[in-house]
């Protein structure tokens, strides 16, 4: 019986109850839409950034991401790359790397070179895919190069000319060759098209003293977080072969920390306005219930107990957070499942996406923790909240109600 | 400033003649000015055997090195076969590299100057900033000690304000003949990063010289860089084509 007068009740003042359930439902659906983005946008952003030239896991020798020396060899490097696709990431590559001076006639500059296998590096790497001029390494390459393009612009090269190259080879020889610039890339990081040179790996070896040995493992998966979860069995994996793992945010913290400052500040955004809309309301309805006090006062003369009035207002106050919630979340859940399926732009800001690896459309990730996040703390909040109105009417007296104003 | 000079000029007396000064003394800047100079000369010839201790090995190479002045150094690589033939330039600020592999002469651009050289414990930065040492340092004299029977001086020199120093602070050891005998490169926060010791002082081209300097680094510990010299000449005629481009690339 409480249930249906409550019901009826909230339908007394429709107008009042309709803006109060667009509130809701607004304040719900941005929720889910927001945390779904935002979620979506933290994925790009680490498969981007972590996919353009790092992987999403490397296997390292010890010491070598505070000293990355050339001669800093990785142990068991064929095995490790042999287990690790056995444990379910995808594809692993070999890289050797060190510091050399890139010359061209009398300019000179420092450079990172890498001996990356061409046949496996597109797969762990998307630098190869931002190719803009020439071409990318290909299996039975010999003396080439391919770099970025702010390296090309400040060396005035282009495609087809000689660059030498002059560094420091494993034991102290000196490592130089005459390499020829076969493709020039533009990954948009800067740093990177200013700094980053790539050659194949055998003739990396071959210039720089290594023999068959190499520096480091990159790995990526088609899952992002499949990669994360197995960090564990690829740690232990690194353990036995006397190697490290390093995991995305040890490869990249910089990546980590801006996921996290940016998040705790959306957070303490979402929690400002959940406040803002749940005392709003709460104001709302406890006006509504003052304003009322005379027609309590009423039905506790007909025999109402003032402790059943309270249950049927707090009712009242329960139906009408589920119910705006509950519609907020449902149009949420469908704004977001249809911006999951064509993605959304950001324009104007390309060029700073583009530096955490976040390239053309982010799309949202729907989750149970994005979809009912919100929503549940909002109506959880009205719901516990709502026992202040309850205890007011619990101390109402029949006569001194029904003589209020 | 004129006290500055007189003090330079005694310096430079001083040097000349591998004479203790008590005036010197006194002024740090003067005496690491004149142990390098005792160093240098105003021009060297020098042949020294060079090993370098790392993590795969020990590996030694010669070379033969000629200075003039301050700001003119070469220095040719002469064995194992490996290495012979690669040479570094110092001419003014420059710095330039031949490979003979490549028969090409590199200037070395500013960011790869605190490379390695020659895969050894020095970079080409130690090549040289002995004038920088010198000139962008603010010098201090701690203590003048006895040792073996002689007076050493210890000079802590910490980098003037915005000058382009990547060391906290340099401790330098004097001795009275202006031989230097410890080097030390500390980190902004004080730590000891290097140090470069003269393990044996002896009497080369007529003048105390650290015939054998020691170079390691603290994040190493067993691997190190030794320099022997093996003889050397001061202050004699050197051709003027010694220190040109040509000359790096194609030796007379």
């Amino acid at each position: 019986m409480l249930v249906s007068f409550a019901w009826r009740n909230i339908w007394r003042q429709p107008v009042r109850t309709v803006l109060s359930l667009v509130g809701l439902a607004l304040s719900s659906l941005l929720l889910v839409f927001m945390l779904s983005l935002q979620y979506g946008a933290y994925d790009a952003m680490k498969v981007g950034a972590l996919g353009l030239l790092d992987g999403f896991g490397q296997f390292q020798p010890e010491g070598y991401t505070d000293d990355p020396d050339v001669s800093r060899l990785l142990p068991n490097w064929e095995t490790l790359v042999d287990s690790a696709r056995q444990d379910g990431v995808v594809i692993a590559t070999p890289r050797a790397g060190s510091f050399a001076i890139m010359a061209s006639g009398d300019i000179s500059f420092g450079a990172a070179v890498m001996g990356v296998d061409p046949v496996t590096e597109p797969a762990v790497s998307s630098l190869p895919a931002t190719i803009i001029e020439g071409r990318y390494l290909v299996e039975g390459d010999a003396a080439v190069i391919v770099m970025g393009e702010g390296l090309v612009r400040n060396l005035g090269l282009s495609v087809g000319d000689s660059v030498t190259m002059l560094g420091t080879g494993n034991g102290g020889a000196v490592a130089a060759n005459v390499l020829e610039l076969v493709g020039i890339f533009k990954t948009g990081v800067s740093q990177l098209d200013r700094q980053i040179t790539q050659m194949p790996l055998a003739q990396f070896q071959e210039d720089y003293n290594l023999g068959d040995s190499v520096n480091v493992v990159a790995m990526r998966g088609l899952d992002f977080n499949a990669v994360a979860a197995a960090a564990p069995a690829l740690a232990q994996l690194a353990q036995e072969e006397g190697a490290v793992y390093l995991r995305w945010d040890e490869l990249l913290p910089e990546v980590k920390q801006m996921i996290d400052l940016d998040n705790s500040i959306l957070l303490l955004m979402y929690g400002v306005m959940i406040s803002v809309v749940v005392f709003i309301l709460l104001n709302t309805l406890y006006m509504s219930v003052l304003e009322r006090t005379r027609e309590f006062g009423g039905l506790m003369a007909i025999g109402m107990r003032p402790a059943q009035i309270g249950a049927m207002v707090w009712l009242e106050l329960i139906f009408l957070a589920l119910l705006g919630v509950g519609m907020g979340s449902a149009l949420g859940v469908g704004l977001t499942l249809w911006i999951a399926q064509v993605g959304i732009n950001f324009p104007g800001i390309e060029e700073l996406f583009r530096q955490w690896g976040i390239t053309g459309e982010v799309f949202p990730v729907l989750s149970w923790f994005s979809a009912t996040a919100g929503p549940g703390i909002i109506a959880l909040s009205i719901i516990v909240l709502g026992l202040i109105p309850y205890r007011h009417i619990k101390g109402l007296a029949p006569v001194k109600a029904m003589g209020a104003a | 400033m004129p006290n500055l000079t007189r003090r330079h000029l005694l310096a430079a007396t001083a040097s000349a003649m591998v004479l203790p000064n008590m005036a010197l003394a006194q002024d740090p800047q003067a005496i690491l000015r004149a142990a390098f100079d005792n160093w240098r000369a105003s021009s060297s010839h020098t042949v020294a055997e060079m090993t370098v201790r790392n993590a795969t090995g020990t590996n030694t190479l010669t070379m033969e090195s000629w200075t003039e002045g301050r700001d003119k150094a070469l220095v040719r690589f002469i064995a194992p076969a490996r290495d012979a033939g690669n040479a570094t330039l110092q001419s003014g600020r420059r710095t330039y590299v031949f490979n003979p592999k490549l028969n090409q002469v590199i200037q070395l651009p500013a960011s790869a100057m605190s490379q390695s050289w020659m895969g050894s414990d020095f970079s080409y930065n130690d090549l040289t900033k002995t004038e920088q040492l010198v000139n962008d340092y603010t010098h201090t004299l701690l203590e003048t000690r006895r040792q073996n029977g002689r007076t050493v001086y210890v000079i802590e020199s910490m980098p003037k304000r915005g000058k382009p120093i990547v060391w906290g602070k340099q401790i330098i050891h004097v001795r009275d003949d202006y031989v230097l005998l410890r080097q030390e490169f500390y980190d902004q926060s004080g730590n000891l990063v290097r140090s470069m010791v003269a393990e044996r002082v002896r009497n080369l081209g007529g003048r105390p010289y650290p015939a054998e300097i020691k170079m390691s680094s603290a994040a190493t510990p067993g691997q190190w860089t030794r320099i022997v010299t093996r003889s050397a000449e001061f202050n004699s005629a050197l051709p003027s084509y010694l220190f040109t481009r040509s000359n790096l690339q194609n030796p007379r």
